[in-house]
């Protein structure tokens, strides 16, 4: 089903510890879902952390930054499926929703601008600009911020499947 | 287990005195344009201040890039437009992510400074943390715990509830209590991450699982409101300069009905036989010199107080005396020579005590241990409890 996979690899046997599906335009009819969604989900999967308060903080706070990028960046129809998964210390976000071609293109561009030496130039420029920020603009935090390693894979569907893998803890109990 | 309950929208103030603005919350709009007033808000702050600005984001608890390109931009923009003036940004290491994101502005501009407040968090912790407190503050859990383990139950604990254990230090007392009570949810919060670190690892080395060991400003914590049926805050309000901030808070957490516990002491009131002048004369110096540190060792007697103007009600108090007759003297004697070691070895160095008055300082400790191990000896540490409910 695969047609284009870019970034770190976004395969893996976890099983997800917790899933949601929603349709997309329900999910982009009201822009406090993802404060909601993301602090729903961040206080179910920090509750075993060695710091259950400070990893949910991080956790929401990335997960919020994927969601509102797919917010606003996503195509037209579909369902969007977010699911998260905990691989020894790595926590995994996966989101799979609808695109068309302009919009992976935005996706596509940030994986890329990741893959650079000056990610973390590109990063302060986007995050300083003078203009509205760009829609990717939360990719690149998370990339450059946060060390998570996205990748992305479109698929003949006519979704695309972002991952997010992020290390918010050094150690566990 | 942020506070969503606590902080479900944002909101900013400005202190003119201290030239400061705040900004409070969760802060993830869609548009730039729903901070407006926030930001308007800020440029008449800014307009009539020269020399230092502070920002103050240590409880902006979430913030979006929306919401952080606006607000960086428009203080980028103050400074470019201002050469007399400098930004300071306050973050808090509890949020997490806030120091970090922050700290680029640092890069954009050398009018614009960031720091963590979390050093000056209270007046003692560096000498509790630098003293090489853990052992002791182990051996004077035990000691204390011979007399708090049935004294809680008369305070209101009872299996099964929800506890939180502000000021948890190293955590000793959160593994006793789990043990003893087996609550059903038991949050252990303090504000130094050694303590935590060890914390963990006694637990992690005892098999003792469940406690939810979290690092927090006691006096601003991002824990729910509402949530616990007991709150314990052991030997804590006494090293903090604003006591009644840290009451306020546990008050917060307390479930309507639940009851928050507290123990303190009253340092000039420790006492001993033989040598019962020299000892008091010590302890009666040990409370000036914590005074002269903004910490009141002489809290114990006052917990009544604290805790009407505090809100709570059905209040209920009580003392114990920890002495050498507890257990092995030589426990209560190694707690005392810690005592010695940090305030007479540290602080009343850092005061600026010449050595003959640190040398007449030392003696009552010494005479302190005297009395603890002598056979016909008796030797003791006032501590006083009480606790008080929060109205429904």
């Amino acid at each position: 089903m695969t047609s284009l996979s870019e970034g770190a690899s976004p395969n893996s046997d976890a099983l997800p510890m917790l899933q949601m599906d929603l349709d997309i335009q329900d999910f982009c009819s009201d822009w406090s879902h993802c404060d909601l969604m993301s602090g729903y989900l961040a206080r179910m999967v920090s509750h075993n952390r060695l710091d259950s308060l400070l990893f949910s903080n991080l956790y929401s706070s990335a997960l919020n930054e994927l969601l509102e990028t797919v917010f606003r960046t996503h195509g037209v129809n579909g369902t969007l499926h977010c699911a998260v998964q905990r691989i020894d210390n790595r926590d995994r976000i996966e989101l799979v929703f609808p695109v068309d071609d302009a919009t992976y293109s935005i996706y596509h561009e940030a994986i890329e601008t990741l893959g650079r030496e000056d990610a973390e130039t590109q990063y302060l420029e986007a995050l300083f600009a003078d203009r509205e920020p760009d829609p990717n603009l939360g990719l690149l935090e998370l990339g450059v911020d946060y060390g998570a390693k996205l990748a992305i894979e479109r698929r003949e569907n006519g979704t695309m499947r972002l991952v997010a893998d992020l290390r918010l803890e050094d150690k566990t109990e | 287990m942020i506070a969503d309950g606590m902080a479900p929208s944002f909101d900013w103030s400005f202190n003119e005195n201290d030239q400061e603005f705040s900004l409070t919350g969760s802060l993830r709009p869609q548009r730039a344009d729903e901070l407006s007033g926030c930001l308007s808000e800020l440029e008449r702050s800014v307009s009539g201040v020269s020399g230092k600005f502070y920002v103050n984001v240590r409880r902006l608890v979430r913030m979006n890039n929306v919401a952080f390109h606006t607000f960086a931009c428009k203080i980028l923009d103050l400074v470019r437009g201002r050469s007399d003036l400098n930004v300071h940004v306050t973050t808090s290491s509890v949020v997490g992510w806030a120091t970090r994101k922050f700290a680029v502005l640092e890069t954009m501009s050398d009018q614009i400074t960031v720091s963590e407040y979390d050093s000056e968090f209270y007046p003692g912790q560096t000498f509790l943390e630098e003293g090489g407190f853990i052992p002791i503050l182990r051996t004077q859990t035990k000691l204390t715990w011979h007399h708090e383990r049935t004294m809680l139950a008369r305070h209101g604990l009872e299996p099964e509830m929800q506890v939180a254990d502000i000021c948890c230090g190293i955590g000793d007392f959160a593994v006793l209590l789990q043990k003893e009570y087996q609550p059903s949810r038991l949050v252990a919060l303090d504000h130094s991450r050694s303590s935590l670190d060890y914390a963990r690892k006694v637990a992690h080395d005892f098999g003792v699982r469940g406690i939810d060991y979290v690092f927090g400003d006691a006096s601003d914590m991002l824990l729910e409101s509402d949530q616990f049926d007991f709150v314990t805050c052991r030997h804590s309000l006494q090293v903090f300069d604003r006591p009644e901030l840290i009451l306020k808070e546990l008050f917060r957490i307390c479930k309507p009905g639940g009851r928050v516990y507290i123990t303190n002491e009253k340092n000039s009131h420790c006492l001993g036989e033989p040598r019962s002048e020299t000892i008091q004369r010590t302890y009666t110096e040990v409370a000036r010199l914590w005074s002269h540190f903004n910490m009141d060792i002489e809290l114990g007697p006052k917990s009544r107080r604290y805790l009407i103007e505090g809100g709570f009600e059905d209040i209920k108090m009580e003392s114990f005396m920890v002495t050498n007759l507890d257990g092995n003297p030589q426990d209560f004697a190694d707690i005392i020579q810690s005592w010695e070691d940090v305030y007479a070895g540290q602080m009343a160095v850092e005061r600026g005590d010449s050595a003959e008055e640190i040398k007449a300082f030392r003696q009552g400790f010494q005479d302190h241990i005297f009395a603890a191990l002598h056979p016909k000896g008796y030797a003791g540490w006032p501590i006083w409890v009480a606790s008080g409910r929060k109205p429904q």
